[in-house]
């Protein structure tokens, strides 16, 4: 098995509304996967379907070789906690600490005390009157602690100040090294967190969009930028996913690679060139009105 | 793997909540109890006569007190739990096993307890005062055959009924209870208009086992429901 995480062609509707659309992407066992998108693009309701706390309308999810909704045993091996979890009325930091080992076989005491200490979360203050950032502390310790062989991270750093965050990103690549698991990671600070990814999946919509190695996602798409006619002029025939004018100046985001042909009309107009970062690419289709699917070859699928 | 005793220890997890909060509405209701049992002394009521044991063997404390706790306890067991218990990987099936498990303990615990001061009540001759805390006729008049089966059943169909409620309510929303309770409503009215002709033949064979019967059918469709409503339950 080399996939940690399969998901085929799933669909979930809410009603009318159709939250994932026909989503397919693979996390190989092992990797730290970002999943990003704008908000209501469908990571959280992937994670609930990953996590067995939800259940496609069709398609096929296999955690770990099962599929996991009502999987005991694969279930035992998923670490999720969700952005806005709810908690037992009267709930305390001690009580969550007692009762998590009780359903996670590998929890380290060690890494949990570690992160209460280092978040500072309060011992007395019951849980339903904890700040956003203490909210977020709770559930990094319950994700990291786990040591879950499959490890999803819902926006675990909301309301987290910068102290906190270089904690978590400290302590998860330390127990990771020590006790190797799949991570996957939906967030909305991806320059910070870019680092941490060997892949990205971008959901846009309910659609996956992007599905790449980290360093191949950079390929996907271009930043040009300089006088708005000379800028039109260069990225003529691309794919514009994102274009911002500023007076006389334009920058857009076109699609494909960075080729020959393209660098050297850039370099004859002075236009600059970059390759579009992770955080330009979820910008571009989170903004575009044509949502297609791209691989590392520019293909629309 | 299963997580049902997992699940269990989730519940039991707030061991004020299961253990002590009983102890104190006990206590309060021993408390109400006896002093109002000295306001009737002092008007002028003597322990041990007919009117002050007919007085005192209706005392409906526990009735007010306990059943609107175990309900609530019910409805919080599935109502915020259910999404935590998910969240720790809990099968859905697991964990209606298991608050149904611990149900039947919270219950077990609750009659116990009674039980035990029932009997110390009773060996002490009334507290040495006369006063009559739990050989009440709600609790079976002294009788653990009765207070057994009364105290049991009574609990547990407060907390299976109450999370039968907050099983609709995590499938359905606030719809889910209203209607559960508009059906309910419907069907004791529509049976009253049915048995209203035969009410006092009725009442002349009643029995109380009529109750623990009534009690098992609402304890099983609750049961039963949670779990129907639970397991396509998405977490919200």
């Amino acid at each position: 098995m080399t996939n940690a995480i399969e998901i085929r062609a799933v669909t979930r509707r809410f009603g009318r509304v159709k939250a994932l659309d026909e989503v397919s992407f693979t996390v190989p066992v092992g990797s730290i996967c970002g999943l990003l998108g704008r908000n209501g693009a469908g990571k959280t309701t992937v994670m609930s379907i990953i996590s067995g706390q939800d259940r496609p309308t069709s398609g096929r999810v296999e955690v770990l070789g099962a599929t996991p909704f009502e999987h005991a045993a694969t279930l035992s091996k998923i670490s999720y906690v969700r952005d806005n979890q709810r908690y037992p009325d009267d709930y305390r930091l001690h009580h969550v600490l007692r009762i998590a080992p009780e359903f996670a076989p590998n929890w380290s005491t060690d890494v949990a005390s570690e992160l209460v200490d280092g978040f500072q979360i309060p011992a007395k203050t019951p849980i339903k009157k904890f700040s956003r950032g203490q909210l977020s502390a709770v559930a990094i310790v319950l994700g990291l602690a786990s040591r879950a062989p499959v490890t999803l991270f819902d926006e675990p750093y909301l309301g987290l100040d910068v102290s906190a965050r270089a904690l978590f990103y400290s302590v998860l690549l330390r127990d990771l090294a020590t006790v190797p698991r799949t991570v996957l990671l939906s967030t909305h600070l991806i320059e910070e967190s870019e680092s941490l990814f060997d892949r990205v999946v971008i959901v846009d919509r309910g659609r996956v969009v992007v599905e790449e190695e980290r360093d191949d996602a950079r390929e996907l798409a271009l930043s040009l930028s300089g006088v708005a006619d000379v800028v039109d002029r260069v990225a003529a025939g691309r794919a514009v996913l994102q274009s911002t004018r500023v007076g006389g100046l334009k920058s857009v985001i076109v699609r494909g690679p960075g080729d020959s042909d393209i660098l050297n009309a850039a370099a004859l107009h002075g236009v600059q060139v970059a390759p579009a970062s992770l955080q330009d690419l979820v910008m571009a289709y989170g903004t575009h009105d044509e949502p297609a699917t791209t691989t590392k070859e520019g293909v629309r699928a | 793997m299963s997580s049902v005793v997992p699940a269990v220890k989730l519940h039991l997890n707030k061991r004020e909540m299961t253990f002590l909060v009983p102890l104190y509405i006990i206590g309060m209701v021993a408390l109400i109890s006896v002093l109002i049992s000295l306001v009737f002394l002092r008007g002028g009521s003597v322990p041990g006569s007919e009117g002050w044991l007919t007085g005192s063997r209706n005392n409906p404390a526990f009735l007010w007190a306990f059943p609107g706790y175990l309900v609530y306890l019910g409805v919080q067991s599935i109502a915020t739990t259910f999404p935590f218990a998910l969240t720790l990987g809990a099968t859905r099936r697991d964990f209606v096993a298991g608050t149904l498990l611990w149900a039947v303990l919270t219950s077990a615990y609750i009659t116990v307890i009674l039980a035990i001061l029932t009997m110390i009540e009773l060996a002490t001759g009334h507290w040495w005062s006369g006063f009559h805390i739990f050989d009440i006729y709600i609790l079976g008049l002294g009788d653990l055959s009765l207070l057994v089966p009364i105290v049991f059943l009574g609990s547990l169909t407060c907390l299976v009924v109450g999370g039968g409620f907050a099983a609709s309510w995590v499938r359905w929303g606030a719809r889910g209870p209203q209607l559960i309770a508009t059906a309910l409503g419907l069907v004791i009215v529509v049976g009253v208009i049915i048995v209203i002709p035969s009410a006092e033949s009725i009442f002349a064979s009643f029995a109380a086992w009529w109750l623990a019967v009534a009690a098992a059918v609402a304890i099983a469709i609750s049961a039963v429901g949670a779990w129907l409503l639970l397991r396509p339950a998405t977490v919200r």
